[in-house]
């Protein structure tokens, strides 16, 4: 009994200590955040700030504008995860039920497209945008991201799931196909559907390169591009820099709390594709 | 008049059109093009050139390209193995039933949630030469004025570590939910049988793990031969071109330098390697062989 006890706390001082290291970095944000200027430039080095500073937030918004990068994040995102939302379920309903032919060899094609890494399609899909007309302009952000592969493939391992009988009664009630989508199969898919709006969500959020290389007028730079442009120009105000950051990571960690366990699931299909 | 069963075949293919148009567009067209214009001289404004395989004879030639190849492979190996190891190690500690478990996985998985940007700035200044936490820590140890980023010998692991920091929960959740759907009596057996642990998971929980242990390999492969954001934000390149990784390359010869062609060949090269990466490792984990 008393080995086991002891094997127990053994166990517990590991994972915590664990713990504790990894989320280190992000409780030193966190804690920064708070700090006086003059606390993080001297010495010793200091892990709590001596005195609050709650103004840091307000500032980072009077000073820094970061609202208007955090709308344009927000805004970005939404469209993103609506679109893939929606256009990942009508295919995935349509290689999972269709009756056409030729349905396996489209769902192989969009399989495939996981093969295509982002860094690798980076520069004619740059000039297509352009020759769209998009630089600079919102349509730049969403369209390329409005769906991914992984997402179609996820909507259509889970409708494969869903029983066929079901499916028919409806039909032999005269319900249309259209119909039959909205009203029946996009409310059985919830759980999916919601994995995949946080995974979108989170990525796209991320995004850096594309945002980088396509919007250089600063009204519609994203947080990432925001946050690389303080860092330029206000190098040194460190103690705004990590308010700045605390705010663009609470809508992640917000999501993240909320639906803990199903961004786990959600992120257990993740795939590298961005 | 169309009959029912029409209807139905119609609207399925109306369904999947926005797809097929889709990655058709944005992910086929663009490769298709990135080897085109990797066969061309082009400057973004010039009538593209051209010039058969002479932008990968220039790259195999450059010093640069060698140079940018190496620091990619030594980050992605530098990163992925310890990420593999201690994701596997931590997922074997949690597979089992505690008190605050789910807890334990949220503070685990925090790093994760924090947006790239925001973590590679936050490691900027825990690596500050003067001010950094980090540095007080390792003066701390007698290692006095460690620079991270500045130093060339050093400044890979600096990138590299946060990238562990950062990628381990995501593959150590991935891990344990292969765990935990593997039934408890093969190995409650196996005890019974009288194996030790060390050999219960050796000869069953490893081969039992091994699809899911093949996505998480290949997923972080590939994801780590993309990086560009911490390349970007905590060194440019630098010092030197010590942490000028391929993406870096690419995406300076291809829009400050608009050497478009040589960048779209550095891309090709970038995809193969992936491409051969993916095979390579569905070879070694046994894929096909058993059906």
């Amino acid at each position: 009994m008393n080995r086991k006890r002891v094997r127990n706390a053994v166990f517990y001082i590991i994972i915590t200590g664990g713990a504790l290291l990894s989320t280190a970095p992000v409780l030193y944000m966190f804690s920064a955040s708070l700090m006086r200027k003059q606390d993080i430039f001297g010495m010793p080095i200091r892990l709590i700030p001596p005195e609050v500073r709650w103004a840091n937030y307000v500032d980072i918004f009077t000073l820094f504008d970061l609202h208007r990068y955090f709308l344009n994040s927000v805004f970005v995102a939404a469209c993103v995860v609506v679109f893939n939302l929606m256009f990942s379920a009508m295919a995935g309903y349509s290689l999972a039920k269709g009756t056409y032919r030729g349905r396996r060899i489209v769902f192989y094609f969009i399989l495939s497209t996981m093969m295509v890494p982002f860094t690798v399609i980076v520069i004619p899909l740059y000039i297509l945008v352009r020759d769209l007309g998009w630089l600079d302009t919102y349509w730049a952000l969403i369209v390329p991201a409005a769906m991914t592969p992984f997402g179609v493939f996820l909507m259509r391992q889970f409708i494969v799931g869903l029983p066929d009988d079901y499916l028919e009664a409806a039909r032999i009630d005269g319900c249309s196909e259209v119909r039959l989508f909205f009203s029946i199969v996009l409310p059985l898919l919830k759980p999916a559907l919601s994995a995949l709006a946080i995974i979108t969500f989170t990525g796209n959020w991320d995004s850096f390169l594309w945002p980088l290389i396509s919007i250089s007028i600063e009204s519609l730079k994203t947080l990432p591009l925001g946050l690389a442009r303080f860092v330029s120009a206000y190098g040194t105000e460190w103690h705004l820099l990590m308010s700045a950051s605390v705010v663009s990571t609470l809508p992640l960690l917000l999501i993240f709390v909320v639906l803990q366990r199903r961004f786990i699931e959600g992120m257990s299909g993740l795939s590298g594709i961005k | 008049m169309l009959s029912y069963e029409q209807q139905r075949r119609l609207w399925s293919i109306i369904f999947v059109i926005p797809a097929v148009a889709f990655f058709g567009i944005f992910y086929v067209w663009p490769i298709i093009q990135t080897f085109w214009l990797s066969l061309h001289q082009w400057n973004i404004v010039s009538v593209p050139k051209y010039i058969g395989l002479s932008n990968y004879q220039n790259l195999f030639t450059s010093s640069q390209f060698i140079n940018s190849f190496q620091v990619t492979t030594k980050y992605v190996f530098g990163s992925v193995i310890p990420v593999w190891i201690i994701a596997l190690a931590v997922a074997v500690l949690f597979n089992r039933e505690f008190r605050g478990k789910d807890m334990y996985i949220m503070l685990y998985y925090l790093p994760f949630v924090v947006s790239l940007t925001v973590w590679c700035v936050l490691w900027k200044i825990i690596y500050h030469p003067s001010f950094g936490v980090l540095t007080a820590v390792t003066d701390l140890f007698g290692f006095r004025n460690i620079r991270w980023l500045n130093d060339p010998r050093l400044v890979l692991a600096a990138l590299i570590i946060p990238n562990i920091w950062k990628v381990m929960p995501a593959n150590m959740v991935i891990l344990l939910a292969g765990l935990g759907s593997i039934p408890k009596e093969y190995t409650e057996a196996a005890k019974i049988d009288g194996a030790n642990s060390l050999r219960v998971f050796w000869h069953i929980i490893l081969p039992l793990l091994k699809p899911v242990l093949l996505y998480v390999v290949i997923i972080s492969t590939i994801s780590a031969f993309q990086v560009f954001t911490p390349a970007y934000l905590m060194t440019r390149g630098g010092p030197g071109s010590a942490t000028r990784v391929l993406p870096l390359f690419i995406y300076e010869n291809g829009f400050q330098y608009l050497r478009m062609g040589l960048a779209c060949a550095a891309s090709m090269v970038l995809f193969m390697v992936l491409m051969a990466f993916s095979l390579l490792q569905l070879r070694f984990f046994g894929f096909g062989k058993e059906g």
